[in-house]
């Protein structure tokens, strides 16, 4: 045991039950508390178009950690988690315009229709590796989109408009929307977090990163890789089943548009600016590109009025994927580990000051 | 009924693009193994820098031979820049730097005036006229003349591979890069050719899609997706397998669109079917038709 609890000098760990626990020192958990009570005030302070970003940004924080389970933590490339929230969102629209759920039961309902085609889709795992799998995603990515359309049920596409929702005698109208949707989507977020760092600590959590780092290995300790990889693609289809149930009552409406192959692609180059495997970074990714979406659409803006560009060239649909493309590269090539390692590097910094080591 | 006659050729107009397009692909992965999400946008620009230079007043056909050459350089650079500080990396890394890559150019086609809109080659006069009929089914010259220069480099290339030494260098590579090595062949140069290779396939799979069907950004960078049934099918890394897929997925899509059309209400078959195809042979031969067959089962 360490001298004292609030802070951690060195690693006294003798069992492995210490070695499992998610708070290290009596810090990590008040500073936790600290972060969710600022958290909650945010909306106080935040003018209403940025705390409709932050919703964004939470939500799609929970598809993000649900890709990092299959892509970061067990190694299976994901090019369709897109998909899958639109699955939730899809399933979530329905049940509550044809069922007449209320939001509590729909979004859920949502996460496990996510869950059950990802196990679904997650079966070609059992036989494919790497880029085939990569392959297989995408296909289920267009498969989906066009599928969709073609469904009248589901509108073909278009619009299926959600009920508001009343919580605790607040109705959700379209002045409070944002306001009422931070306090709903936050605690989820969070539980969603905390679900997975204790998922991580059971032997299911740790089959899955040996599975990652050598299935071979994996197979001799006992573990197998099949159910290992079906299970990853359940459990990270099923956190993007609820981002697409939450997706879907934000946007009050579900449209194919919002559940495409780019948002795929941003929902991994979100994990990978983040940091692939690791929860901080399932958070700053997010933070990070839907802030430099927006920071190039208003910088375009501003560069549009200026008229440098040529006649019918519009900047922001120009500059939006190029910002978002040399995001992608410049992280691969430079910092691999993501946000999550600035992230670690600064804590480590700040840990230790003024010593530097 | 001359409907299936009809829809084999128009199968083969179209599968010759599709296979002019994988093989670009091919080579790349052949070689260095890298997954190319770029190569819808790469298609992109060759074909944009052609119509750019038609526009400009440059004859046609030199049009496209100088927008072969700038995709040749194109990939070339591509390679140099990004793609071999990639190597040795975990392939999410180099599929994500790809898919960074087709983003990027994407923007920067955006910041041309043809980001938007649709757009058409001015049919050079050899090509203007009369066109002829097979079965029933009217084929303007373009088609034939797109079909023709498509058939014409896939059996340029091939020859390029069996015959001269470059092409061998390029197969020994492929094969095993370390007896490559050993011989004392230059394995990044093998890449560099590789992706320039890759680049000039993909400004004339452009420059004829253009010429056959018009110039969109999407329609021309949809190719690159389309691409994934057709390796998939004829293996991803066989050149012949990119050319017996190509008119594979071509015949099997317009196939699809003239039998099941009328049966799936909404139509538009077409659209998915290639991808159905996809997760059939991945399901039951994943390596595809001339692939080698290395995939590990877990």
């Amino acid at each position: 045991m360490p001298a004292s609890r609030f802070t951690q000098t060195g690693n006294y760990r003798t069992k492995y039950q210490q070695d499992q626990t998610i708070f290290a020192t009596y810090a990590e958990q008040l500073s936790l508390i600290v972060l969710i009570g600022l958290l909650l005030l945010l909306p106080l302070i935040l003018p209403k178009t940025m705390l409709r970003d932050v919703n964004m940004i939470m939500i799609y924080a929970v598809a993000v950690i649900g890709l990092n389970i299959t892509t970061g933590y067990t190694g299976l490339i994901n090019i369709g988690q897109a998909a899958f929230m639109g699955v939730g969102a899809y399933a979530t629209a329905l049940a509550a315009t044809r069922l007449n759920l209320p939001f509590f039961l729909a979004i859920p309902i949502g996460g496990l229709a996510g869950a059950l085609v990802g196990t679904f889709v997650g079966l070609p795992s059992l036989r494919l590796k790497y880029l085939y799998l990569a392959v297989a995603t995408l296909a289920f990515q267009i498969i989906f989109e066009w599928g969709v359309g073609h469904t009248p049920l589901l509108a073909q596409g278009g619009a299926i408009s959600l009920p508001q929702v009343q919580v605790l005698g607040v109705k959700a109208t379209f002045f409070n929307h944002n306001f009422v949707w931070y306090y709903l989507i936050l605690p989820v977020l969070v539980v969603m977090g905390l679900l997975w760092r204790n998922v991580l600590r059971t032997k299911h959590g740790r089959s899955l990163i040996a599975v990652r780092d050598n299935d071979r290995a994996a197979a001799a300790m006992g573990i197998n890789p099949g159910t290992a990889k079906i299970m990853a693609f359940m459990i990270g289809s099923f956190y993007a089943g609820i981002a697409g149930g939450l997706f879907a009552y934000f946007q009050k409406a579900v449209v194919i548009e919002d559940y495409g192959l780019h948002i795929s692609i941003q929902l991994l180059a979100m994990a990978i600016v983040g940091g692939l495997g690791s929860l901080p970074g399932s958070f700053l990714g997010p933070l990070f590109i839907v802030a430099l979406d927006r920071i190039v659409g208003s910088g375009s803006q501003w560069l549009g009025s200026l008229n440098i560009f040529p006649a019918g060239v519009d900047a922001a649909t120009a500059l939006r994927p190029l910002s978002f493309g040399l995001a992608i590269v410049l992280f691969l090539m430079f910092e691999p580990r993501g946000l999550a390692n600035w992230w670690r590097l600064s804590r480590l910094y700040f840990k230790k000051w003024p010593y530097k080591f | 009924m001359d409907l299936l006659p009809q829809l084999l050729i128009a199968g083969v107009v179209i599968g010759s693009v599709y296979a002019l397009a994988a093989l670009g692909f091919v080579l790349i992965y052949k070689s260095s193994r890298v997954i190319n999400f770029a190569h819808g946008q790469i298609i992109a620009t060759g074909a944009f820098i052609a119509f750019a230079l038609t526009q400009k007043g440059v004859n046609f056909w030199l049009a496209g031979l100088i927008a072969m050459l700038a995709t040749f350089l194109l990939g070339m650079l591509i390679e140099r820049v990004f793609l071999r500080r990639m190597v040795g990396e975990p392939i999410i890394a180099v599929i994500m730097v790809t898919i960074g890559l087709s983003s990027v150019i994407d923007g920067l086609i955006h910041l041309t005036p043809y980001g938007a809109g649709t757009f058409g080659f001015e049919r050079p006069a050899l090509l203007t006229g009369q066109g002829i009929e097979l079965f029933g089914l009217p084929l303007s010259k373009t088609q034939i003349a797109g079909v023709l220069m498509a058939l014409g480099l896939l059996g340029g290339f091939t020859y390029f591979f069996n015959k001269s030494t470059l092409g061998i260098t390029m197969r020994a590579v492929a094969d095993d890069q370390m007896a490559a090595m050993s011989v004392g062949t230059s394995v990044e140069r093998v890449f560099a050719l590789a992706w320039a290779a890759a680049g000039l396939t993909a400004a004339a799979a452009g420059v004829i899609l253009g010429l056959m069907s018009g110039l969109t950004l999407g329609g021309l960078a949809g190719i690159g997706l389309k691409v994934f049934p057709v390796v998939i099918l004829g293996g991803l890394d066989s050149v012949v397998g990119a050319i017996v897929g190509g008119m594979l997925i071509g015949i099997l899509e317009n196939l699809s669109a003239g039998y099941l059309d009328g049966i799936v209400p909404g139509g538009g078959t077409r659209e998915v079917f290639p991808f159905i195809i996809l997760i059939i042979v991945l399901l039951i031969r994943p390596y595809g038709l001339f692939g080698t067959k290395e995939i590990e089962r877990v």
